[in-house]
């Protein structure tokens, strides 16, 4: 009888795949981040904490990290103002329109990043359709500023990330028994007390996961910031790829980016500590 | 709820959907203007951009370089995804969890801190990016957990007893698997696929991590081109590859008789 290969090779490509091409990079990241700066090449030798000591006592990068984090919050809390509704709405729908809803969340992501960003550009640029509309209408006389800076920034990523918020949220509705709520409607609660007392502890799962998906995501977009901030928002994922790419230094991009994942890994572990706590 | 509540709910959901497709028209009617800049509102409707795109080749070669950087990184997704699927649903055991995070991984992660990661590593190890090796791995990467999300739900919904049937019934192992196991996993296989491909296609930051010289995937170039140029060429340009995602999911939907699964 002939034996058979175990079943674990089924696995081995996949596990490979992760392992040399996920897991060990990310820890070359944490080693590249201690080793020496040089001028001449992209790292020296030796190791050293000098990059994070740096990081630490600069203003500059440590004020443009805390700015960052409050994009990505903001950002998660416009989300959950827009999906929450959206979600409780679609849940709700009947069979047919159920369908055609969720294709209408779910087709932006089916749009590159890249278009999507442009989109906004027309959109809230000096002489793009809002402002446009506004002056042809005699409300305004200056354009507007919706664009190049912070507002015009999350009013995108809101729109790129509200999928993400969505979805998760969607399937943790679908877990809740109908049932428990229409007994609470019979025992004479109103909806209200029915939305906060129980569709929003069953779909805080969901909740959590949407903002921390949406502000990890925020945290480290690249494209919408750098062309609807024109280059004049700095976040840190910007200056990341600044000093990695354009000036060679990989140590100090290192400890940048390892700090800013460091610290939306602490804004996350912050917010699911805080919703834990009884909601009333 | 009172009426009144009633309208201003519903007008506010409604608001929402208009912000979630706005930004996607806008780019499509963009496309049409027939003026030199992008003005609102457009001078007058033409095809104008469409030609001239149609005649840059610089973003034709854009378009079939990602379309077969996309198809490659898909084919090889779809046979590590799905051999991981089969490991994960049928033979994973305890170590389930790790086996999901794993696969995961690629999506949990910030994209363009893989994108540096690989960078950094491609460059260490000697190969750099002077090869088509390192954005390939990097879009097999970021397709991976899709094939791998894809295909499990289809097999989790799937009886493992009916393989076993075609087993007991003297199948060959292979035999069961070709002739039961494959065509019951095919739409999560598919739309795995499909899924991949669209990813690959639009994926922004591995892409502009690790381009090597020389032609760039469609999202890198019409980044550059977004960063210095304002005419309406860069929304014919995004317009057909809105078409092109559509027409994918339109005919795969057709051919196929599927629903592209949810996640």
């Amino acid at each position: 009888m002939i034996r058979r290969p175990p079943t674990s090779l089924l696995m081995l490509p996949a596990a490979a795949m992760i392992f040399f091409f996920v897991v060990l990079p990310y820890i070359n990241v944490l080693v590249m981040s201690f080793r020496a700066p040089s001028d001449t090449t992209p790292y020296g030798d030796g190791f050293t904490t000098a990059s994070y000591v740096d990081l630490a006592t600069d203003s500059y990068y440590y004020g443009t990290l805390f700015d960052t984090l409050w994009l990505g919050g903001v950002t998660a809390a416009a989300c959950l103002l827009l999906g929450l509704p959206l979600a409780m709405q679609i849940h709700r729908a009947r069979p047919a329109m159920r369908g055609l809803l969720y294709g209408l969340v779910v087709s932006p992501l089916l749009v590159g990043i890249v278009v999507r960003s442009y989109g906004w550009t027309i959109l809230l640029g000096n002489v793009g359709v809002i402002n446009a509309s506004l002056k042809a209408l005699g409300l305004i006389e200056r354009p507007l500023p919706l664009m190049y800076n912070s507002f015009g920034i999350i009013v995108a990523l809101t729109h790129v990330f509200l999928p993400f918020m969505v979805l998760p949220i969607l399937s943790a509705l679908q877990g809740i028994d109908p049932a428990v709520g229409s007994a609470a409607r019979s025992l004479g609660a109103r909806r209200a007390t029915v939305f906060r007392r129980i569709t929003l502890p069953l779909a805080l799962p969901g909740i959590r996961s949407g903002v921390v998906l949406v502000l990890v995501l925020a945290v480290s977009a690249y494209v919408t910031p750098a062309l609807i901030g024109g280059m004049r928002v700095q976040t840190s994922t910007l200056l990341v790829v600044d000093i990695l790419i354009d000036q060679y230094r990989w140590p100090f991009g290192s400890a940048l980016a390892f700090a800013l994942s460091l610290a939306a890994g602490l804004c996350v572990l912050v917010f699911g500590r805080l919703t834990r706590t009884r909601w009333l | 709820m009172t009426r009144a509540g009633t309208i201003l709910a519903n007008t506010f959901l409604v608001a929402i959907y208009v912000f979630l497709l706005a930004p996607i028209l806008v780019v499509v009617l963009a496309s049409f203007n027939a003026g030199n800049f992008l003005t609102f509102p457009p001078q007058g409707l033409s095809l104008r951009w469409f030609l001239v795109f149609l005649d840059n080749e610089v973003f034709l070669r854009a378009i079939r370089f990602s379309a077969i950087l996309a198809v490659t990184a898909t084919a090889i997704s779809l046979v590590i995804g799905t051999l991981a699927a089969l490991y994960y649903v049928r033979h994973a055991g305890r170590d389930r969890d790790i086996v999901h995070l794993g696969m995961l991984l690629p999506l949990l992660l910030p994209e363009i801190l893989t994108a540096i990661a690989l960078l950094f590593f491609f460059y260490e190890i000697g190969v750099g990016t002077r090869h088509y090796l390192a954005l390939l791995t990097g879009h097999v990467l970021m397709t991976l957990p899709f094939v791998f999300l894809n295909v499990t739900t289809s097999l989790q919904g799937l009886d493992p007893t009916t393989e076993l049937a075609a087993r007991s019934l003297v199948a060959s192992r292979w035999r069961a698997f070709r002739r039961i196991t494959l065509p019951l996993a095919k739409p999560g296989i598919i739309s795995g696929g499909l899924f991949a491909f669209i990813i690959s296609f639009d994926t922004f930051g591995i892409s502009f991590m690790l381009k090597g010289t020389g032609t760039a995937p469609l999202p890198i170039q019409l980044y550059d081109y977004l960063r210095f140029n304002f005419t309406p060429e860069a929304a014919a340009v995004s317009t057909f590859s809105i078409l092109l995602s559509l027409v994918v999911i339109v005919v795969s939907d057709r051919l196929l008789g599927l629903q592209v699964k949810r996640f």
